[in-house]
């Protein structure tokens, strides 16, 4: 018996931030049933803050689903948290640092501050009734002794999901094997991976992240994505549709990349 | 003694690029060949494999550079002596002999019990070896067959996972590889391997990268082939910046969002303005174009008529249609107060 892995769609977030394309509100709604019928576990709809367009977009994709969960993306970020609830979406997604460089350098704060922040963050979702995940953005550069106190502190506040972002790309099967299974041994948070392709290596650093117990694997279509592009999900479904169980195959994914490559080209 | 030392994790890594085997239906001129296969030392590559018709093409080889010659058969070594190392597809047992076996996945690994007597090998294929369960597993029992041979691995890419496959072996366990530029034949990307090599072990870290958009244009001009602009290392896009969180973290300190500086492969980051653009973004891009900064109100006016026009056109907008913006919206603003 296969173990069954779970496909969260970023191609209407990370794969839009990819310069070059823009959607409009209706090939948003279109990629979303595409891929809603495909049966992705959840659809990333984009970051609400973005434009009053963007929030009709994200609602109209809402208002649509079907079998998917919807999630919208935030900043760590009361305001920015807040203009997401009123999207009433199934899950917040909050992007919080957590590497050296990116707390001290581009925040400019501390580790305490980005604990504080995000609790506030996530109390304030979840006291709304929406699901949160939190994106532990550059985790693979991270200090993995901070990536365990955060991730508790996460739980204690009620956070079930955490996605290990490789946000610059530069994780290794290896690193990424020892990643996940030093956060496996020592919590008891579902893992979530996000990778991207800086190296050529996401498809073989989600396939070892999922072996190592990540339990859902972010996708994009064709791979779109900032830079190199994300984790490209009919390779990544073609790669190990033998090993794992998937609510798709890569043929069904193929065919939806056929509906959807004047939508997205530009990003190519 | 193998293809210059031993073969176990920790000793010296050793890549052998094969691109010069891929050309023949296509043959460059001899300049074009020899640029290219100069390119290949100069980024950190440590022997160049060539066709036979390649290096009938290219006639002398210069002596301080290690070439190898792939042919069919052993015999045909005596046509073509002084090679540093010769791939045949068939079994060989002398020195300077590398015998080429393909193995398409890895259930076929327990077929290398019966060469143990080969000096060097090259094992092309494993494809799925990723895909599998540990694929430390399969390394460890490819050396376990093979304990005293020089064992190249050039893991092949039905899979997406040739490149990963290349720089773990290489690393932790074999440290002889083969790869080709941008992966074209069908193996792991030369250009990914070495920068996955540099960042995770600080492979060759000296070396010179910066000729990758020339090398990448040859390459162009001698496949006909358009490397995609997404493309690891060499994509014509990829250190384009657009999303306001990106935009910012870069300007603060590059790395925030980079893995590596642009310059190290003679690329350079671009700003694009787009949808998903910030106000931060947009007063970026009036600094690169020497064009006067804006009161906060216009340019949120002006990040406002960026995202309609963008997400009307569905794509970022270029310099000069981001200057002409600029001058419509601060026109009408001018109008406005002077009325």
């Amino acid at each position: 018996m296969k173990e069954t892995k779970y496909i969260v769609d970023t191609t209407l977030r990370d794969g839009e931030q990819s310069p070059g394309i823009a959607l409009q509100i209706e090939d948003k709604v279109k990629i979303a049933a595409l891929l809603d019928e495909l049966g992705v576990y959840e659809i990333e709809a984009g970051t609400p803050v973005l434009s009053a367009s963007e929030e009709e977009g994200i609602s109209r994709i809402i208002e649509n689903k079907q079998n998917a969960k919807i999630s919208v993306w935030s900043r760590m970020n009361i305001m920015d948290v807040q203009k997401s609830i009123r999207c009433k979406p199934d899950i917040i997604h909050i992007g919080t640092p957590v590497s050296y460089i990116q707390i001290y350098s581009k925040l400019k704060k501390n580790k305490v501050w980005v604990i504080k922040s995000i609790l506030e963050c996530v109390d304030i979702a979840k006291s709304n009734g929406i699901e949160v995940t939190v994106g532990l953005e550059d985790s693979s550069r991270s200090d993995i002794g901070f990536l365990l106190s955060i991730i508790k502190e996460l739980r204690i506040a009620g956070v079930d999901t955490i996605r290990v972002a490789d946000t610059v790309g530069v994780l290794t099967p290896k690193r990424t094997k020892e990643l996940v299974e030093t956060i496996k041994a020592n919590t008891d948070i579902r893992i979530e991976m996000h990778v991207h392709n800086d190296l050529g290596m996401a498809v073989a650093n989600s396939i070892v992240g999922a072996r190592a117990g990540a339990e859902l694997i972010d996708c994009t279509l064709f791979g779109i994505g900032e830079r190199t592009g994300n984790c490209n999900l009919y390779d990544f479904v073609h790669a190990c549709d033998s090993v794992f169980q998937f609510a798709m195959s890569y043929k069904q994914i193929r065919h939806v990349e056929q509906q959807v490559y004047t939508e997205l080209k530009g990003a190519m | 003694m193998g293809f210059d030392g031993e073969r176990s994790g920790g000793s010296i890594i050793r890549l052998i690029d094969n691109t010069l085997t891929s050309f023949d239906y296509n043959l460059p001129s001899k300049e074009d060949l020899y640029a290219f296969s100069e390119y290949l030392f100069t980024i950190g590559v440590d022997a160049v494999e060539l066709s036979v018709k390649a290096y009938e093409r290219m006639a002398k080889l210069r002596d301080d550079r290690k070439y190898i010659l792939d042919i069919e058969f052993a015999d045909e070594i005596l046509s073509y002596p002084g090679f540093y190392r010769y791939v045949c597809h068939q079994e060989v047992h002398d020195e300077n002999r590398i015998f080429e076996l393909q193995m398409n996945d890895s259930r076929e690994i327990v077929k290398l019990r019966a060469l143990r007597s080969c000096k060097e090998i090259r094992i092309v294929g494993l494809d799925d070896i990723m895909c599998h369960e540990s694929y430390e597993k399969y390394f460890n029992e490819i050396i376990n067959f093979l304990p005293r041979s020089t064992i190249i691995l050039n893991p092949e890419n039905t899979f997406g996972c040739a490149s990963a496959i290349a720089m773990q072996w290489a690393t932790d366990f074999g440290s002889n590889i083969t790869t080709s530029f941008t992966g074209c034949k069908n193996n792991a990307a030369t250009e990914e391997v070495l920068m996955a090599l540099r960042l995770a072990v600080r492979y060759k870290p000296n070396r010179d990268l910066t000729m990758l958009p020339e090398m990448t244009n040859l390459y162009e001009k001698i496949t006909g082939k358009i490397v995609s602009n997404k493309k690891p290392i060499i994509g014509k896009n990829i250190f384009m910046v657009e999303a306001g969180i990106h935009a910012d973290g870069i300007n603060k300190n590059p790395a925030t969002y980079e893995a590596y500086d642009p310059c190290l492969v003679g690329g350079k980051t671009v700003l694009v303005v787009g949808k998903h653009s910030g106000t931060r973004a947009v007063r970026l891009k009036l600094e690169e174009l020497g064009l006067p900064e804006l009161e906060n109100e216009i340019v949120e006016k002006l990040l406002n008529h960026i995202k309609d026009i963008c997400t009307e056109n569905r794509k970022s907008l270029c310099d000069e249609e981001f200057i002409n913006l600029v001058r419509e919206v601060t026109d009408n603003e001018g109008d406005q107060i002077h009325r």
